[in-house]
């Protein structure tokens, strides 16, 4: 379980990014966070994998403090949790292995890795991850040569090769096309179901939330305005949480999130 | 469109020109015609240079005209230069390669330690290749030692420096993941950053074995081994028929060398 127990995160420069955040993340949850830009979606993510450090207030995994953790220890609780980036995050020159096997940095001692002298288990893991996503013929391709969809599957791989207990999906569709997005939030979603991995995913579509958010966080200016499922999260509570009136910006769109396309 | 209707205050005031680029631009000119000047500078007059130009017709004559009965004596000094390029290349690039990441600001543990390597960087650089020869030479004795060590230092300043500046530019992405994934700092650097900056590692590496091909004449000359020594020997007898057989062979090399790393980068990039 996550636990946000009154964390706030105020950036130099005196940006309150989150808020006096109290939240619980029981396991396994597909919980979906939505905002305007700037609203403080990225922070809250970061702040679970520490990548951001939170000025009050803590972050605890199964118990275990995300603040006050040291070095090592921290990278202990990273590697229990895989994240996905809006800009894939790839390493584009080497192959598709070489960054899912990034997900296995934490088991590989640092000389092992260095050499890139991998073990044959942590290969096996790296290969089932991306059997996982559908594109294993793609191991030895360079990640410069996928299309955009493509490298976000290879994102996910990277976070399924941790094996982790918790993935963080940072807009994981934003730089995506409508029909691939579906693609890559089904896959998400179907991780999250299968291998009952507590999946968190900012999204700005709010229409997308719905779909595959089984719970759904408001967050504006740094502050939670709204936190229910998916199906009490109607237009009302979206314009709360924008604090304005929604536009055909704010959705994806009807024809791609029709079941046809599924 | 209809901008000539503009709302008042649509448009904004145009900025007022800044004197910076005139003030620049004259201190430029000034300097530059104050170095030339007879009474600031060294007194320029390009008149000298053609006046005289006949002076060295001979000396010309000579150098197109190469000796090549001389090249058999140039291999093995050349075959030095060559081998001496190589080590002093190896090791400076080696050395280089893990002082650039301390060097730049997106690898670097911390800012004591990056401020460290930044001022050890510009003091290797600011001592010349032959001032490293000189003291080597004193140090080391006459020979290729000398020369390569001499080498070795002025490679880790230049390769260092380069490839410290292409790792500020690089993606911070895959760092980020990296990070994310519990990598720690030296596995995130060996995955994260080290496939973005190889290939203008191997460009700049193939550079600097070609400067020291260049190099070696320079440092050869206070005694440090290599075709330089016998490149000294030759124009002290004023033999310039055999200068010009040396100059060749270097402008081989070197043109050799250059069309190696382009094909080199071609295949990386």
């Amino acid at each position: 379980m996550i636990r946000f127990e009154n964390a706030s995160v105020t950036y130099p420069g005196g940006v309150h990014a989150l808020r006096d955040l109290t939240l619980e993340i029981p396991d396994g949850q597909m919980m979906v966070i939505v905002g305007l830009s700037g609203a403080g979606k990225s922070t809250l993510i970061r702040a679970i994998n520490g990548l951001v450090p939170l000025s009050e207030g803590d972050v605890t995994i199964d118990g275990v403090s995300v603040r006050r953790a040291n070095p090592r220890q921290l990278r202990q609780l990273r590697s229990k949790i895989g994240m996905i980036f809006q800009t894939f995050n790839l390493v584009k020159r080497t192959t598709v292995l070489n960054n899912v096997l990034m997900g296995r940095l934490h088991s590989t001692g640092t000389l092992r890795s260095l050499l890139g002298w991998y073990r044959a288990e942590d290969v096996e893991v790296a290969m089932q991850a991306l059997e996982r996503v559908g594109i294993v013929e793609k191991a030895y391709v360079r990640a410069a040569n996928l299309s955009g969809g493509q490298q976000q599957r290879v994102g996910i791989a990277r976070a399924l090769a941790q094996q982790p207990k918790i993935i963080l999906a940072d807009e994981p569709v934003a730089s995506l096309d409508p029909p691939t997005s579906h693609v890559v939030m089904r896959d998400l979603q179907r991780i999250n179901r299968e291998l009952k991995i507590t999946t968190i995913v900012n999204l700005h579509f709010l229409d997308l939330a719905k779909v595959y958010g089984e719970r759904i966080i408001g967050l504006r200016q740094g502050e939670l305005v709204y936190d229910g499922t998916a199906a009490e999260a109607d237009e009302n509570v979206f314009r709360d949480i924008y604090g304005r009136s929604l536009t055909a910006d704010d959705l994806m769109g009807e024809a791609a999130a029709a079941p046809a396309t599924l | 469109m209809t901008v000539a209707t503009a709302q008042p205050g649509g448009r904004p005031a145009r900025p007022r020109p800044s004197l910076a680029v005139p003030i620049g631009l004259l201190a430029f000119v000034a300097v530059t015609w104050a170095s030339a000047s007879e009474q600031f500078g060294i007194g320029l007059e390009v008149g000298d240079l053609i006046a005289d130009i006949g002076r060295g017709a001979e000396i010309i004559a000579d150098l197109f005209n190469p000796d090549w009965e001389f090249l058999p004596q140039t291999v093995g000094p050349m075959v030095e230069t060559f081998q001496m390029a190589v080590l002093a290349s190896v090791l400076g690039c080696a050395v280089a390669l893990l002082v650039a990441f301390l060097a730049s600001r997106v690898t670097a543990p911390n800012a004591p330690v990056f401020l460290a390597a930044r001022t050890v960087l510009s003091v290797v650089r600011a001592i010349p290749d032959i001032l490293y020869a000189l003291v080597f030479v004193a140090a080391a004795g006459i020979g290729p030692l000398a020369g390569i060590a001499a080498l070795t230092f002025f490679n880790i300043g230049v390769v260092a420096k380069l490839l410290s500046e292409t790792v500020d530019g690089v993606d911070t992405g895959p760092i980020e993941a990296a990070r994310a994934a519990g990598g720690n700092r030296l596995q995130t650097v060996r995955w994260s950053v080290l496939p973005q900056v190889l290939p203008n590692y191997v460009a700049y590496s193939l550079y600097t074995f070609e400067l020291n091909i260049r190099a070696s004449t320079v440092i050869g000359i206070v005694g440090a081994g290599g075709i330089g020594y016998l490149l000294q020997t030759q124009y002290r007898f004023f033999a310039w028929e055999r200068v010009s057989v040396i100059i060749i062979e270097l402008f081989v090399f070197v043109f050799l060398i250059e069309l190696l790393s382009i094909w080199l980068r071609r295949r990386l990039v």
